[in-house]
């Protein structure tokens, strides 16, 4: 039994149609709740995080531990005063902030959860192309940081957000290359392969013990997507000011800030999902979520010493890099991946 | 034409050094930190650590030495009405800690270790001056007015 139809079993008075209709409603605002209480608690685990591994302490005032930081942090950003830069185009400017934080925070409606104890599975939506549709709502996100760099009327926004689709450009396409490799796995398997549900039953073996060239690949595309240190271009904070975000500021910043950081909690959450095994657990076990969690966790610390250990690699050699080695490996993923469904190893 | 000398770089797999760099950050992680929380916690300041000037006005003879031996004006003589017969002068060391570089002159200079420094380091002050009278010299720092 899932969570959806415990909720609309004690709607039930309502009739069936409302119920159900009722307890979609209710349970997609549980999963925005959950994102957004994730990626508040990213932007404080990152920033204890990046203090321990540089011998600070890290926030320690507000609230036991400094967990209240974030909170405040986000109260300063929503009284501060909005301003807005002349000349600017004024819908995108005002759609581009929202775009970014729309398409994450749909993103996370399409992962399965798998189930937890007695509440059941946790997964809000079983479409059968919910990865692709996952994907498209991954690439809707370059348009707001394309749009927020023209838009905003200034030089280094217009740089910054040129470098970022640049760099989007060139690691999307291996990226959904390694995904069609797991596309083929899970078809050979006769599980519906679009249906992310069904990528995840069909990993006994993960699949990045399979696919260690397309795990490698998609780990370094999902950090591309988040832009994170290495691949920060679209910020560039020590040359182009902070990129295409320059000229926001107030809570339409804070959108910018919250969905770099839940971009990574989102990619780490994928990556665990296609690659992992997802809510599988090494014991036959009814808490799949907490095995979903403990990896995305691993996957979401590797991220971030990723992000602490590297500098900013130069525009025109990620982009080389996107399109001679990125690419190949992936095609050569493509080629092992068809070897080992013709040999039947998966 | 110069010529220029092509240097070959040694090979290297490009992902193991960035996989070590990672190793070296993530090790930083179970170590200790060094920030002091300040207020709460105090660090040791070792034996030898001296800062704040005190003054003992019944051992004081005038003798204006310390004020001789100051490198920069930083104590100067004043007048105060106490009655001290080894003082006839009724003059006294005043110091301004501003201008003071803890060189310890006075200290070693003094004839009958009248001025002495102590480990007490926290001086701030709300009244935008450092200048401490004879009488303030000799108070403790939470006694002095702030």
């Amino acid at each position: 039994m899932s969570l959806l139809t415990r909720i609309a079993m004690i709607l039930s008075f309502l009739g069936h149609y409302p119920s159900y209709i009722l307890a979609y409603i209710i349970e997609t605002l549980i999963v925005i709740i959950f994102g957004t209480v994730v990626v508040a608690g990213m932007v404080y685990f990152f920033r204890k995080y990046m203090a321990r591994v540089q011998m600070r302490i890290g926030p320690n005032r507000v609230g036991k531990f400094g967990v209240l930081q974030v909170m405040a942090d986000g109260l300063k950003l929503i009284q501060k005063e909005s301003i807005m830069p002349q000349g600017r185009d004024d819908l995108p400017y005002k759609v581009a902030p929202l775009l970014i934080f729309i398409a994450l925070m749909m993103g996370f409606i399409f992962i399965p959860y798998g189930p937890l104890a007695w509440l059941g599975t946790l997964t809000v939506t079983h479409s059968d192309v919910s990865l692709v549709i996952l994907f498209a709502l991954i690439a809707i996100m370059p348009i707001g940081e394309l749009l927020s760099g023209i838009v905003s009327n200034n030089k280094y926004a217009v740089l910054g957000s040129l470098r970022g689709v640049a760099k989007d450009i060139s690691f999307e396409v291996p990226m959904m290359l390694s995904v069609l490799a797991i596309v083929m796995m899970a078809s050979a398997r006769g599980v519906s392969p679009l249906d992310i549900n069904g990528v995840v039953q069909a990993q006994n073996i993960p699949f990045a013990i399979l696919e260690p060239l397309g795990f490698f690949v998609f780990l370094i595309s999902m950090a591309a997507r988040a832009s994170y240190s290495p691949f920060d271009m679209g910020e560039s904070d020590s040359e182009l000011v902070t990129g295409n975000t320059t000229e926001y500021s107030g809570l339409r910043f804070g959108m910018f800030y919250l969905g770099l950081f839940g971009t990574i909690f989102l990619g780490s959450l994928i990556l665990s999902t296609l690659y992992l095994g997802g809510y599988n657990g090494p014991f036959e076990s009814y808490v799949g979520f907490i095995w979903l969690l403990i990896k995305t966790l691993v996957v979401v610390v590797i991220s971030l010493t990723i992000w602490l250990s590297m500098p900013r690699v130069r525009i025109d050699k990620f982009v080389t890099f996107g399109w001679k080695y990125l690419l190949p490996i992936s095609f050569i993923n493509l080629v092992i991946t068809g070897f080992i469904i013709l040999g039947g190893i998966s | 034409m110069i010529d220029v000398k092509e240097v070959e770089e040694p090979k290297t797999i490009p992902i193991i050094g960035s996989i070590e760099g990672m190793y070296t950050v993530f090790k930083h992680l179970f170590q200790k930190p060094v920030t002091v929380q300040y207020p709460e916690h105090k660090e040791d300041q070792g034996d030898r650590f001296r800062f704040r000037i005190y003054l003992s006005t019944d051992d004081c003879v005038g003798c204006t030495l310390c004020e001789q031996v100051c490198p920069n004006l930083t104590i100067t003589m004043v007048n105060l009405d106490k009655e001290n017969p080894r003082n006839k002068r009724k003059i006294y060391p005043s110091v301004n800690f501003g201008t003071c570089t803890v060189c310890r002159n006075c200290e070693e200079i003094c004839p009958t270790d009248a001025i002495y420094l102590k480990d007490v380091f926290e001086t701030a002050r709300t009244k935008n001056s450092f200048f401490y009278s004879p009488t303030e010299l000799e108070k403790n720092e939470d006694e002095v007015r702030r």
